[in-house]
Formats: C-alpha cells, sequence, structure tokens
C-alpha cells in the first residue's frame, strides 16, 4: 500500500514540475516576445501539438505494456498516401479519415501480431517492418501526389471552430478526453498497467497478456492514422516521406510525460504536457530570435533533464525502501512473484 | 541430435531466405527497368550483357542522380530526360538512362554517394548528378572522373574541379533578381516604398544546399542596391528559415513564418520560398492560418513548379500571386543531350557551343551551360504549364 | 562464481555457433548470387573501396554496441557520437591546428560516453531513454554550432581516410584489430563474462561482487572512443560532413547487432556474429546498388532479411532459451525472476 502511495506522489511531481516548466516558458515568451501570443502563432502551435498529441497518446499506451514503436513515422507515411489516393477521387473527409484510421489500424495490429506471435521485441520488431514501410511505398508511387481537390484540404484550410481554432484541436481535445476517462476507469486500462509493470504476474492474475499487448498497438494504429490525416491534409500535395522520423518525437513526447520506458507508469495527462513542451521549442526560439539550429540541442537538454529530475526524485524515495540497487521500483514485485518458477525450475530438470 | 537438427534447420530457413532474396533482386531488377521506361528486359540484364558479349557496343549509358526522389520539380526534371533519351533512340542511338536517388526524407549526401559508388563499379558512360552537398561529394566525383566516367552536374552545382560540365537552370543573379522583382512590385502596390520599408523572410532548404544559398545571396545583393533598399531582412538568424528538404518540417516552419507576418514593423511584410517544397508550403500555411495576415498588406512568391502553385496563385484572397522557375522538362532533357554529346565527343571540354533539336544552340562558358532566363509565372500564365 | 559463469556461457555458445554459421551461409550465398549477376561486384577494387570502405564506420561503432546490447542496454546516439566528436574537431583544428582537432574529436567521444554511462548507471535511468535524448542532444549540439553548415576535413583525417596499402584501406586494418579485441575481450576475459552476467541479470550480479556499475559505464566509455575513432574515418573520406546523417546511421547498427543473433533483451549474443552482420549489411548496400536495384527496393530487402532472422532466432531461440532460464534460476539465485519477466514472454 505505502508502495503505491509513493508512486501515486511521484507521478504527481513528475507532471507537476512539467507544469511549472511549461507555464516558465509561457511567461518568459510572455515578457520576451509578447508577438509569441498572435493568435496565428498560437494557432499554428496548436496544430503541431494537436497531432503529436494524438499520435503520442497512442505510443503511450504501447509504452505502458512496456513496448515501443519505432514504425509510427512509417506507419504516419503510409497513412498518408492511402489517404490522398482517397482524397484525389473528391471524397469527403469522413471516407479518407476512416480510410486513414484503417490502414493505421491495420499496419500497427500487424506489428502487434508480429511482437507477441514470434516474441521479438517490439523495439526491433518495428525496426524492421519501418524498412518495409518505408521502401513500399515509393514502389507504389512515382512522386508524389498533388493537386488534391479543395475537399482534401478542408480540414486544415475551412474547418475552424469559431472561425479561428483549427479542427485538429477539437480532434485532440476530445481523443485526450475520451482515453483519460478510458485510463482512469476501465478495467482495460488497469489490464495495460498490470502487463506493463510485470507480464508474469498479470498472467498469474488471469490476464491476456499477448491479447493486451496486441490491443495496445491496434488502438494505436488509429491514432496514427488521424495523426497522419492532419499533416496531409496540411497542403495539396502529399510526398511519400511525411511521417518519416516522426517517431523519435512522438517518443519523446511519451517520455518527457514521465511514462517510463519500462513500462507499468504512465498518465496521459503527462503526455499532453510533454507534447505541448515539445511543441513550443522552435517556434519559441524562433520568436525570441534564436536560430532555430539549436532547437535539437534544445529537445534533448530538456528531455535530459526531465528524466534526471523524475529520476532522482524517485531514487531518493526508494533509497529506504530497497537496499540493493536496482532500475526500478517494480523489481522487489516481480521477485516475489516470480519467486516459484525459479525454485519450481531445478525441479523439472 | 539436437544441435544437428537445429543447423539443419536454420539452413533450410537461410536457404529459403537466399531463394526469396534471389527473387526479389530478380523481381526489382524489372522493377527498376518499368521506372527507367522505355528498356523492356531487365537492365542489369543488358549491362552484364554488355560487358561481357558485346564489349564494343556504341552504348550509352546515363546515370542519373536527384537530390532526392518523390517531388515534383524532379520528376519533371526525369520526364524531360526521359523525353531525351526516347528522342536520341529515335534517331539511332543506343542509350540507356538510369536513375535513382535518395528518399525526400533522407536525402543526404551518404545515400547520394551509395548510389554513385554502384554506377561507377559498372562503368557507366556519363553521371549527371545534383549534388545535397557539393563539397562533401566531391572525392566520390572525383573518383568517378579518375575511372574514365564524364562526370556532369544539372540544377545544383558540385565543386568545380570535381566535375568536367554544369548544366545551370539560370544565373543566380537573374533568380535573385527575378524573385526580389517580384515581391517588390508587389509591396509596391500595397503601399510599401522608401518611406514604408517592408521585412523579407526565406524559407530555404538546408544550409549546405549550394542553390538556396547563392540566390539568397543574390537576393541579397538586389537588396543591397539603391533601387531596392527598401527591403531588409532584419535578423538573418530567425528571418530565414532552414527546414532541410523535408516535406512535414518546411510546412511547420512556413507556419510560424505565416504567423509573423502582417503590416508591422517588427513583422514580415514578404515571404519568399527558395525551393519546391517551401513555396507551396507557405501557400498552404497561409489558406491553415487562423486570422490570416491581411492579404493587402503581404505577399508571397518563391521557386515551385507551377502545378504544385496553381491553386493558390489563382485564388485572390492568398497573397502568393506569382512563382519563379525555369522549364524542369528543358533542364533534364538539356541535361541527358549535354551527357550523351559529350559521352561520344560531340562536345568536348572546350566545346564553346552545342545544340540541341529542341532547345537550340546554347553557349558554355567556364565549363557551365546555361539553360536560359527564370520563368515568372502568375495568375495570367500558370495555366500554361502542367508539371 | 566463477563457475556459474561458465554454466552461463555454455548454451549460448552452442546455439551461437548455430546461428553464425547459417549467417555465413547468407553472406555467402549473397556474395555468389550478386557476384553471379554482376562480375564487377566480385572484383578486388569493388570490394575493398566500396563494399567494405562504406560500412566500416557503422561496422566500428557495432563492436562495442556489441557489449552494450549483451548488457541489455542499447545506445540510440552512436551516430550522433560520432557527428559531433568529428564537428568538433574539424572545427577546432580549423583554427588551433590538427593536434587540437585529434585531440577534441576524442576528447568528445570520451565525454559523450562517459556521460551516456554515468546518466544511466548512477542515476538509474533506462539506457533506451537515456540515448534517445542524447541523440538529440548531441545531434542538436553539432546542428548548432555549425548552424546547419558543412565541416571540413583537416589534414590528418583526410591522409587516414584515404590511406591505402595496396588496395588495402586503412580503416578495415583498424577493423581488423578492433574485431579482434573485442572479440577476445567478449570472449576470454572476466570483463567479457560479466557483461554477459549483467545482461541475465543484473541484481544476481551486483550480489555477486562484480563491480557493475563500472563495468557499465566502461562500455559506453569504450562506445564513446570507438564513435570518435570511426569520426576521423568518415570526415576523411568525405572531405566534409554535415549533422544530418546520425539518423540513419543509429539504425543501421541496431540492425547489425540484432541481425547479428544478439538479444535486444541482453545476456545472448556474440561477437563473431555481429562481424558476420556487418558484411550481410555491406554486402547487400553496396550489391544492390551495383544490380541497380532501387534504393527503396534496398530498404524492402533489409527489412525482409531482418524479419527472416528475426524469425528465425525467435523459433530457435525459444528452445535455448528454455535451456538457459533453467541453468540461470540454478545459477542466479534469487533475482531470477526478472529474467523471466523480460527474456521468455508468456505464452499464448
Amino acid at each position: 500500500m505505502g508502495e503505491s502511495k509513493s508512486r501515486f506522489k511521484k507521478m504527481l511531481t513528475t507532471e507537476f514540475y512539467l507544469l511549472i516548466f511549461l507555464v516558465a516558458i509561457l511567461v518568459i515568451m510572455k515578457a520576451a516576445a509578447p508577438d509569441f501570443y498572435s493568435v496565428n502563432n498560437i494557432m499554428t502551435v496548436l496544430n503541431y501539438f494537436s497531432y503529436l498529441l494524438i499520435a503520442a497518446i497512442g505510443m503511450n499506451l504501447i509504452i505502458i505494456t512496456s513496448n515501443i514503436d519505432v514504425a509510427a513515422g512509417s506507419i504516419i507515411s503510409v497513412v498518408a498516401i492511402v489517404i490522398a489516393f482517397v482524397g484525389k477521387t473528391g471524397a469527403p473527409l469522413p471516407v479518407f479519415l476512416i480510410a486513414g484510421m484503417g490502414t493505421g489500424l491495420v499496419l500497427s495490429w500487424l506489428n502487434g501480431l508480429f511482437i507477441t506471435k514470434l516474441n521479438i521485441p517490439a523495439i526491433v520488431a518495428t525496426l524492421a517492418t519501418t524498412q518495409l514501410f518505408i521502401g513500399a511505398l515509393p514502389l507504389v508511387v512515382e512522386g508524389s501526389i498533388y493537386d488534391l481537390p479543395a475537399s482534401f484540404t478542408w480540414l486544415a484550410f475551412q474547418a475552424k471552430i469559431f472561425g479561428v481554432i483549427p479542427a485538429s484541436v477539437a480532434f485532440a481535445a476530445v481523443i485526450t478526453a475520451g482515453f483519460m476517462l478510458f485510463m482512469r476507469y476501465s478495467r482495460f486500462s488497469k489490464k495495460l498497467y498490470a502487463v506493463g509493470n510485470n507480464k508474469h504476474a498479470a498472467t498469474l492474475t488471469g490476464i491476456n497478456v499477448n491479447k493486451m499487448m496486441v490491443l495496445a498497438f491496434a488502438i494505436a494504429g488509429p491514432l496514427y492514422g488521424i495523426c497522419g490525416t492532419i499533416i496531409a491534409t496540411a497542403g495539396q500535395r502529399v510526398t511519400t516521406t511525411m511521417g518519416n522520423g516522426f517517431e523519435m518525437t512522438i517518443i519523446a513526447a511519451v517520455v518527457l510525460g514521465g511514462t517510463s520506458i519500462s513500462g507499468g507508469s504512465g498518465k496521459i495527462i503527462g503526455t499532453v504536457l510533454g507534447a505541448f513542451i515539445l511543441s513550443l521549442i522552435t517556434p519559441a526560439m524562433n520568436y525570441i530570435g534564436l536560430s532555430s539550429d539549436w532547437s535539437d540541442a534544445v529537445m534533448g537538454a530538456i528531455i535530459l533533464l526531465a528524466v534526471i529530475v523524475a529520476s532522482i526524485s524517485t531514487l531518493t524515495k526508494n533509497k529506504k525502501v530497497i537496499i540493493v540497487p536496482d532500475q526500478g521500483a517494480a523489481s522487489p514485485e516481480a521477485q516475489a512473484q516470480t519467486a516459484p518458477v525459479g525454485t519450481a525450475a531445478p525441479e523439472v530438470k | 541430435m539436437i544441435v544437428k537438427k537445429k543447423i539443419a534447420l536454420v539452413l533450410v530457413i537461410a536457404l529459403a531466405l537466399v531463394t526469396a532474396l534471389s527473387f526479389g533482386a530478380c523481381s526489382s531488377g524489372g522493377d527498376s527497368a518499368t521506372t527507367d521506361e522505355g528498356t523492356p528486359p531487365a537492365s542489369d540484364d543488358q549491362a552484364t550483357e554488355e560487358s561481357t558479349d558485346t564489349p564494343a557496343a556504341e552504348k550509352v549509358t546515363i546515370a542519373m542522380l536527384p537530390k532526392f526522389k518523390g517531388e515534383n520539380y524532379f520528376d519533371a526534371c526525369k520526364v524531360g530526360a526521359e523525353e531525351a533519351i526516347e528522342e536520341l533512340k529515335a534517331s539511332g542511338a543506343d542509350v540507356e538512362l538510369l536513375y535513382d536517388g535518395p528518399p525526400q526524407s533522407d536525402a543526404t549526401n551518404q545515400n547520394q554517394v551509395n548510389i554513385l559508388e554502384g554506377w561507377i563499379a559498372q562503368k557507366v558512360n556519363a553521371i549527371l548528378v545534383s549534388p545535397n552537398d557539393p563539397d562533401a561529394i566531391a572525392p566520390t566525383l572525383k573518383k568517378a572522373q579518375e575511372a574514365g566516367i564524364k562526370v556532369l552536374t544539372f540544377d545544383a552545382d558540385a565543386a568545380p574541379d570535381a566535375r568536367d560540365l554544369f548544366i545551370n537552370q539560370a544565373s543566380y543573379e537573374a533568380i535573385g533578381t527575378g524573385m526580389i522583382k517580384a515581391v517588390a512590385d508587389k509591396l509596391t502596390e500595397k503601399g510599401y516604398g522608401p518611406d514604408k520599408p517592408a521585412n523579407l523572410g526565406f524559407v530555404s532548404s538546408a544550409k549546405t544546399d549550394a542553390n538556396q544559398k547563392a540566390w539568397l545571396d543574390a537576393a541579397k545583393e538586389v537588396i543591397a542596391t539603391d533601387e531596392y533598399s527598401w527591403l531588409k531582412i532584419a535578423n538573418e538568424e530567425t528571418d530565414v528559415y532552414y527546414p532541410g528538404p523535408d516535406e512535414t518540417e518546411a510546412q511547420k516552419q512556413s507556419g510560424t513564418l505565416i504567423s509573423r507576418m502582417g503590416d508591422g514593423a517588427d513583422q514580415i511584410q514578404a515571404a519568399i520560398g527558395l525551393t519546391s517544397m517551401a513555396t507551396p508550403a507557405l501557400g498552404a500555411q497561409y489558406e491553415q492560418a487562423a486570422k490570416k495576415p491581411d492579404a493587402s498588406k503581404v505577399t508571397m512568391t518563391g521557386l515551385a513548379t507551377p502545378n504544385a502553385l496553381k491553386d493558390y496563385i489563382k485564388n485572390d484572397s492568398n497573397p502568393l500571386d506569382s512563382g519563379v522557375l525555369w522549364s524542369c522538362m528543358d533542364l533534364g532533357y538539356l541535361a541527358v543531350e549535354t551527357a550523351y554529346q559529350y559521352s561520344i565527343g560531340t562536345i568536348t571540354a572546350d566545346s564553346t557551343t552545342m545544340t540541341t533539336d529542341r532547345l537550340g544552340e546554347r553557349e558554355i562558358a567556364n565549363k557551365e551551360i546555361l539553360l536560359g532566363d527564370a520563368l515568372i509565372f502568375d495568375k495570367a500564365n500558370v495555366d500554361e504549364f502542367d508539371y | 562464481m566463477e563457475s556459474n559463469m561458465e554454466t552461463l556461457a555454455k548454451p549460448r555458445k552452442r546455439s551461437g555457433l548455430n546461428f553464425n554459421i547459417a549467417l555465413l551461409v547468407i553472406l555467402v550465398a549473397l556474395i555468389l548470387i550478386i557476384g553471379i549477376r554482376n562480375p564487377t561486384f566480385l572484383t578486388y577494387n569493388y570490394m575493398m573501396s566500396v563494399v567494405v570502405k562504406n560500412i566500416m564506420e557503422i561496422g566500428l561503432m557495432a563492436l562495442p554496441m556489441t557489449l552494450i546490447v549483451i548488457t541489455a542496454g542499447i545506445d540510440l546516439s552512436v551516430g550522433s557520437i560520432m557527428i559531433f566528436s568529428a564537428i568538433a574537431g574539424g572545427m577546432v583544428a580549423q583554427s588551433m591546428g590538427d593536434g587540437m582537432g585529434i585531440l577534441v574529436t576524442m576528447a568528445v567521444g570520451i565525454i559523450c560516453g562517459l556521460a551516456n554511462g554515468l546518466i544511466i548507471v548512477k542515476l538509474k535511468i533506462s539506457p533506451l531513454i537515456t540515448t534517445l535524448a542524447t541523440f538529440f542532444l548531441f545531434r542538436g549540439i553539432a546542428k548548432g554550432m555549425t548552424q546547419g553548415d558543412s565541416v571540413y576535413s583537416y589534414d590528418f583525417t583526410t591522409a587516414v581516410g584515404n590511406m591505402e596499402f595496396g588496395g588495402f584501406p586503412l580503416v578495415l586494418i583498424v577493423f581488423i584489430v578492433a574485431a579482434v579485441v573485442f572479440t577476445l575481450l567478449l570472449s576470454k576475459t572476466a570483463f567479457g563474462r560479466s557483461l554477459y552476467a549483467l545482461g541475465l541479470n543484473e541484481n544476481a550480479t551486483r550480489y555477486s561482487g562484480i563491480k557493475a556499475d563500472r563495468t557499465l559505464i566502461a562500455i559506453y566509455v569504450i562506445s564513446g572512443v570507438i564513435c570518435a575513432l570511426a569520426a576521423y574515418f568518415y570526415l576523411g573520406r568525405f572531405s566534409s560532413v554535415k549533422f544530418d546523417v546520425a539518423n540513419s546511421m543509429n539504425l543501421k547498427v541496431v540492425t547489425v547487432i540484432v541481425l547479428g543473433g544478439t538479444s535486444i533483451l541482453g545476456g545472448v549474443g556474440d561477437m563473431k556474429g555481429t562481424i558476420i552482420a556487418i558484411f550481410i549489411i555491406a554486402v547487400l548496400n553496396s550489391g544492390l546498388t551495383v544490380m541497380n536495384i532501387p534504393i527503396d527496393v534496398q530498404t524492402i530487402i533489409q527489412g525482409t532479411v531482418l524479419i527472416i532472422s528475426l524469425i528465425v532466432y525467435s523459433i530457435l531461440g525459444e528452445r535455448a532459451k528454455k535451456r538457459r532460464i533453467l541453468d540461470v534460476s540454478k545459477a542466479g539465485g534469487p533475482g531470477s525472476g526478472s529474467i523471466e519477466g523480460g527474456a521468455a514472454q508468456t505464452p499464448a
């Protein structure tokens, strides 16, 4: 019980630090570059934030189950091309959005199956499928798909709430709210955390671990699809590489948000803050008058700082509980849970 | 026993893998032939046949390497290159075109070098390259020259000592002046001038791109003259964006630039896209902007293919009114013609002119061939182009 | 404890041998197929100056990376460290001479590796996250320092990058020496065995009295040193570099490691597999290019090879793994649970 309480405290502080940091950036920007708060810039930032966040929520689910998905960017590229094919016919947003989500679902689901059925670590499995997805696109499309009709760019060009807020923000808001409720109240989410915490223990309590992992990928897929749709509809031309490399930023947003890569922890609110901070960096530097050449370095430093702060606060707390230097708080549990196997094994032999 | 079984299993799978691979190689060999168009049998088969059976055949293989594949600009160049090949074949020449390039998201020198090495080993007759990094590619180009391959650059130049000829689309000055003039005319219409100066913003490519660098320098020279001294780049650190060749990044940074536009002295009045990714991105991001900068106070232009800008130019509420380019098809055509004529010796490094069926006579000066003038298109004539 | 280590290593060696034979068969088959379809591929000149030379930087970085992955770690920042150290050295050499350039490159490599190691070990942050962050950080500093522009080679790097002995490139000699050293380090020394132990069960290894922290930090520093070494050759070979090559390089190194049969979960793998895998990737890269196979198809083929090898490892690994866990649970003591959780996922 004390364990879970301290973990709750830890989560609170991670997000708390992030929030303070975020507010600090916003205040500094107010003082240093008031123009930063022009309606236009805010909306540009929010649009980027929206599609980064939507994909990051999907990634967050995957990371909670202690997997990772480096194929996210390539799936987004595939989605962009698929919806461009559909959108070229003049089909309206709902049609190609569904096509995009379907594409995301199928590809990500396949990734999930690949990982669980063959028992291959997620990072290498998705690394391999990335190469298939990225390599296949230029063979299907020679060059880019351009001259897309007005119906294709409707989402980015016309769809504005109250005439100013891009519709992508509404997508992100609805999805975020939905997932926050879902993660808080559904039994499914408890199982996700359980799988990430300790697969073996989860199996013992009757959870189908593989099914949960495939489901996490399958849920992330349509979210990548929505993200890909927002990215692709930004202009009248879609190229074959629109999402390539984006997975690094998505993972960074999740990690910055306090989700542990070893699984079993992480909240949507953290991801929201992480994605928001990342989407501020480049424009903020530009408005302050710094060259955007430094934005990658700043981004790396912020992620590093965030995980170090989170780690130090955990370490100082855990020192009282754990004597053996250890990688994470979950391990004592792991040892306790799997002890029967360890003792049973010699008998089998 | 178990070990033996395992070895057997491994071997079976390995063999399956290898067979699968060779199949993949066969089918993709055919694939490259179809993308290269017009050579029905697999191109690599031809190459091997050629090298083993008929060593002295007059066949000329021209290998073309764009900065990256999958974007209108180089696609249009490729169309022109293929037309030149068709024309040459129709006139009885035995000529083949190889075309490959890095993907747009990974348009690095390393990828270009990998492709070049393959061509050098096959001893193609001529290499046409548009380098991503003029200096870093130079050692590889020199290696090609040492192997007796004619090395030509098109679209963007490499270090001059690493290539034989450069097929330049238009002089840097012409493009710089063209862009500044287009912007200045529009801004004058909108009430700017010597007593109401205007700020310029640029969206470039990567810092190492020779063209963008040269065009920006040319533009800077033009605004340093008295006539255009009311045009300014307020802060080169922040007002020139370098998103690289990546489409999504170009969109993102163009969006930031658009949000900084307006008629205030600390805002930007004119945005210029220096790449065929950036200019359409400016148009699209303007359409997307929540509170569009007043179109009667700002203007935009830049380099891009007409197809990519058509809708924005025709849309009166979008301040993207004109585009600057040259005929990409003609550039591809001229590049291949030059490579062919240079390979068979019709022209040499000392020639001062060359002629092609389609384009007539072109001058060769300082190891450079100039395609022609920059083409400025606007609402009136944008529909005349289709590339 | 030493004897326990031996039992740990044994089953790995047996299965490792099989994998390596399979890899070798693939390598030879690839060389033959490509060689038959295009004889230029088999020429000494092409083999040396293209096939081998183009992979050497990746090959060098894959050697220490194998050590890291065996301890269940990963280093996503190797490409960034290489580019950062090359660029820092190149910039310093411009103003302060070659000597300083050489020193700075090496110093940057060591500092970056040390930073990774300290953060991972002392702050207990997972290697994946740490190196993801430093991937952005190191590449970002390289980009910021150069403002995205190129940095040029200096006399020393130009010399080492292009030096050949009868068509035999210097970089290959360096690679062979490094490969031998790393193979011996991993298979013949107590240090090497402790890496396997750390990868299989870090807790038990700590109990056993191995200085785990020092060992782990050491391998990240070694990785940094090798990255700096690769930087000299890379800068010399291309005469100028810029920041953007880091991305694709990281994933290539990981691809090599995985293809070589080293388990990303730690504790399994050997140096020979990595070395063969380096040449498989080299042959695929340069061999398919010489056959005029478009770069996109090459990506697919590389992905397919990776997927098939993963499937093979997965099928064959099941049995080896089961046996290993039995051995470990006998040897490892109290902490054996964490292997269960990590390596052997529960069957469906």
